[in-house]
């Protein structure tokens, strides 16, 4: 009823190849994109930005950034946080080193630092695989948040040991820094989360993203059919850790502003791991929908007793919202183990032949 | 069904009620927000300040009906010293809020270049860091009453016997948490070494391995140090501690800051660890202040202690202290201005011009409890000074007068970091328009 795909008749191969071949999903998009950009900066207050739509953006680029690699490819990776890492250290040095540099271009240089780094640790992917590979991405993320540790010429030989944003402006309109309003971050986020998300839709559809399934779903078998194993491992790890680097960057200098080399340790890799397997492997929508469960939704969850009139200690209140949070996540695996997008196919499938149930 | 279809709206809806709840959490009184951490892997360090803290706002509410007549609205925002919680608490807490007391070097770092622009005093009492103490360039940052930099000089001033000359020749183990927190200390000991030619030996340890120690305890023991001083925190302490007690480091000789001399840590181990030292801005005891707290909290069981014991904790009273200060700096606010309901900015100007006398310890029953704090404009900290607690097997007494810091010394180091920080962070507004007195 609401899905009725009848009468939608593809007559040209652009037409059935569209990334949204339904009209509906079009509409659906176009809803939400409308949402993103036009209706929460109308209702959106300081702390919803800072809070809740800003932070589930990153989080989603940078599980976006592990899909590439976990999801598509099949490589596992524990080395998420590292590499995020690498890219905001990237940033920091390239915007100290030339201060006249747009942040945009410094943004997306940044990303090259963390891709090269992402592939010298694939390396051992072209050997390994499964667990194994998840022990060598892991000792990238000890090595990698020893060395933000220990370099001090990453951090400037800064007295603090942390790396702190200044303010910098595009074209006269302050975008970082404590003067940067928060709607302008939250635009500029959305707009760099925008552009990634849809080439990277194009890119798992396209030749790459082709060899990248091949390769996870059974690589002896890819290689028998002429696919180049370690272009296909390589580039997944490269494509995979530049956007992951471009999200670091992102979550410092448009987020939080200033960083600790522990920020980037590994229970922020495990949060990202979690969003993708919650979100779903292989998709690319199901990052978004991970982020707002595990991002978002302990924020709302602390929000709740207030707007309930309740008094419950916020310590108390962080004791219930892991447990909530902790039980969703259990009930969805166990609802639907392939993540929330899988999720969202059944109900989308369901919705398209409703009301006769097969 | 509908419902799914419209997700987006769904969404919308979501994020619209919470925006509309966030701006109708306005109170009356003075709204005082602390960013605790009762949760995570260091709420067994945070639990007992934080108690503290709570215990003398709500005393304050019971007994004077709060600040110059007007009740307080002690809030408190769990982060579980987790950054990004930190700047959703900040966030959260931000809009009527008099003051923000961040708890965590990291969060700090985070938050105060925002509090120059929302106009909001931050107050982060014996931790921040010690360039802080510059009030021109950290208008709105305060740590009282004594900076890092400051503790790590009482410390070698308590070691040498006051002569720092008779430091010669010595070798001193810095055992530091591998943090920011713990590198703090760095400069100013590399700097007094230099001066007295004696040998510091940073030995970091990783924030993964603050349960086992076993590595750098062995250094320890082949380094055969002369004395060893701690720079720890949470789960740290209690591990250095344990392995001193194995290796059978003579104890006398171990000297912690001020946050590794939780009674917790030390309980452990009781008497083995008897001679440990650590540095303090407050003396345990039994005072007044602790009588008023039992009568108007603890005992009408608004407290949030587990028995009456944990009142005669060190961070327990630690914690009283912090918010003493911060409820003396709202009444010298209130006096000044002549307003009841102070705002932020006036705040700020009373932390400032904070002056806590001897006299007025006693009017507050804290007399010997924490030595008398006189802030200024160009002294954010006070560095009013501290002593020596020693470790007895059971508790901590008081094992030293009071110590100072030598400010000749340690004032350029401040400014020259300071400075530092106001480059990296350009343009930094530094005072700006803010008058001084």
């Amino acid at each position: 009823m609401f899905y009725r795909t009848s009468g939608q008749f593809k007559t040209t191969y652009e037409s059935d190849q569209a990334l949204f071949p339904i009209k509906q999903d079009m509409v659906l998009l176009v809803v939400i994109l409308a949402a993103m950009y036009v209706i929460f900066p109308m209702f959106a207050s300081e702390f919803t930005y800072k809070a809740l739509l800003v932070p589930v953006l990153i989080y989603s680029l940078a599980s976006l950034g592990l899909n590439i690699l976990t999801g598509y490819a099949g490589q596992l990776s524990l080395g998420t946080a590292g590499f995020m890492g690498v890219g905001a250290y990237a940033c920091y040095k390239i915007t100290t080193i030339f201060p006249e540099m747009n942040i945009i271009v410094a943004l997306f240089l940044s990303g090259f630092f963390s891709a090269a780094v992402g592939v010298a640790f694939g390396l051992p992917s072209l050997r390994i695989k499964g667990f194994y590979l998840a022990i060598a991405t892991l000792a990238s993320q000890f090595f990698l948040v020893w060395l933000f540790e220990k370099w001090a010429w990453l951090y400037n030989y800064n007295a603090s040991g942390a790396i702190e944003v200044r303010t910098m402006d595009i074209f006269g309109l302050v975008v970082t820094g404590p003067n940067a309003s928060p709607m302008v971050q939250y635009y500029f986020v959305l707009g760099i989360v925008s552009v990634v998300t849809f080439a990277m839709i194009n890119l798992t559809r396209g030749r790459y993203g082709r060899t990248w399934k091949a390769v996870r779903d059974m690589d002896i078998a890819a290689e028998l059919v002429g696919i180049n194993l370690m272009r296909a491992k390589l580039s997944a790890f490269a494509v995979s850790s530049y956007i992951v680097g471009i999200a670091g960057a992102l979550m410092v200098f448009f987020w939080k502003g200033a960083a600790e080399p522990n920020l980037f340790d590994i229970p922020m890799s495990f949060q990202i791991v979690f969003i993708a397997i919650i979100g779903g492997l292989g998709s690319v929508m199901g990052n978004f929908l991970g982020a707002i469960l595990i991002v978002a939704l302990p924020v709302v969850l602390n929000l709740l007793p207030e707007m309930l009139g309740l008094s419950i200690g916020s310590a108390t209140m962080e004791h219930v919202n892991v447990m909530v949070v902790g039980s969703l996540i259990i009930m969805f695996l166990i609802v639907e183990p392939h993540g929330l997008a899988r999720f969202w196919a059944l109900i989308r499938e369901k919705l398209i032949i409703w009301p006769f149930p097969h | 069904m509908k419902h799914f279809t419209n997700l987006g709206k769904a969404v919308a809806a979501g994020a619209l009620a919470v925006a509309m709840s966030t701006a109708a959490m306005a109170a009356d009184g003075l709204n005082f927000p602390n960013l605790t951490y009762r949760t995570g892997p260091f709420a067994g360090t945070g639990t007992p300040i934080m108690n503290g803290q709570r215990d003398y706002m709500l005393m304050l509410n019971e007994r004077d009906g709060g600040i110059g007549g007007v009740p307080i609205d002690y809030i408190e925002c769990e982060t579980g010293y987790n950054t990004n919680k930190g700047v959703e608490c900040y966030e959260k807490t931000k809009g009527e809020a008099l003051v923000t007391q961040p708890w965590s070097t990291g969060i700090t770092l985070q938050v105060m270049p925002r509090t120059n622009v929302d106009r909001i005093p931050i107050l982060a009492p014996g931790y921040g860091f010690s360039p802080m103490s510059d009030g021109d360039t950290f208008a709105w940052a305060f740590n009282p009453p004594v900076s890092y930099w400051d503790g790590a000089y009482m410390i070698l001033d308590y070691i040498a016997g006051g002569d720092m000359s008779s430091l010669k020749g010595k070798k001193i183990v810095l055992l530091h948490l591998d943090h920011p927190f713990g590198k703090e200390p760095i400069p100013l000991l590399e700097k007094l070494a230099e001066m007295h030619d004696f040998k510091l030996v940073p030995i970091p340890v990783g924030l993964k391995e603050m349960q086992n120690q076993s590595a750098q305890w062995l250094q320890i023991r082949r380094e055969r140090p002369d004395n060893v001083v701690m720079w720890g925190w949470g789960a740290m302490n209690a591990g250095a501690i344990t392995e001193a007690v194995k290796t059978r480091y003579p104890m006398e000789n171990f000297i912690g800051i001020w946050w590794s001399g939780s009674d917790a840590d030390l309980q452990n181990v009781g008497a083995k660890a008897k001679g440990y030292k650590s540095v303090s801005f407050n003396a345990p005891g039994n005072f007044p202040v602790l009588e008023d707290i039992r009568k108007h909290v603890v005992s009408k069981g608004n407290s949030e202690i587990k028995s009456e014991a944990d009142m005669d904790t060190i961070f327990y009273q630690r914690g009283i202290i912090i918010s003493m200060i911060l409820a003396e700096a709202a009444k010298t606010a209130q006096d000044n201005f002549g307003e009841k309901n102070i705002n932020a900015e006036q705040l700020r100007w009373g932390l400032e011009n904070l002056d806590i006398t001897a006299a007025r310890l006693e009017e507050l029953g804290m007399k010997g409890m924490t030595p008398p704090l006189k802030m200024a404009c160009d002294n954010h900290t006070g560095h009013s000074g501290a002593w020596m607690l020693e470790w007895n097997g059971e508790e901590f007494v008081q094992a030293s007068d009071l110590l100072t810091p030598n400010r000749e010394l340690i004032k350029p180091l401040e400014l020259e970091k300071a400075a530092d920080y106001a480059k990296n962070n350009a343009p930094w507004p530094g005072r700006g328009d803010l008058a001084c007195n």
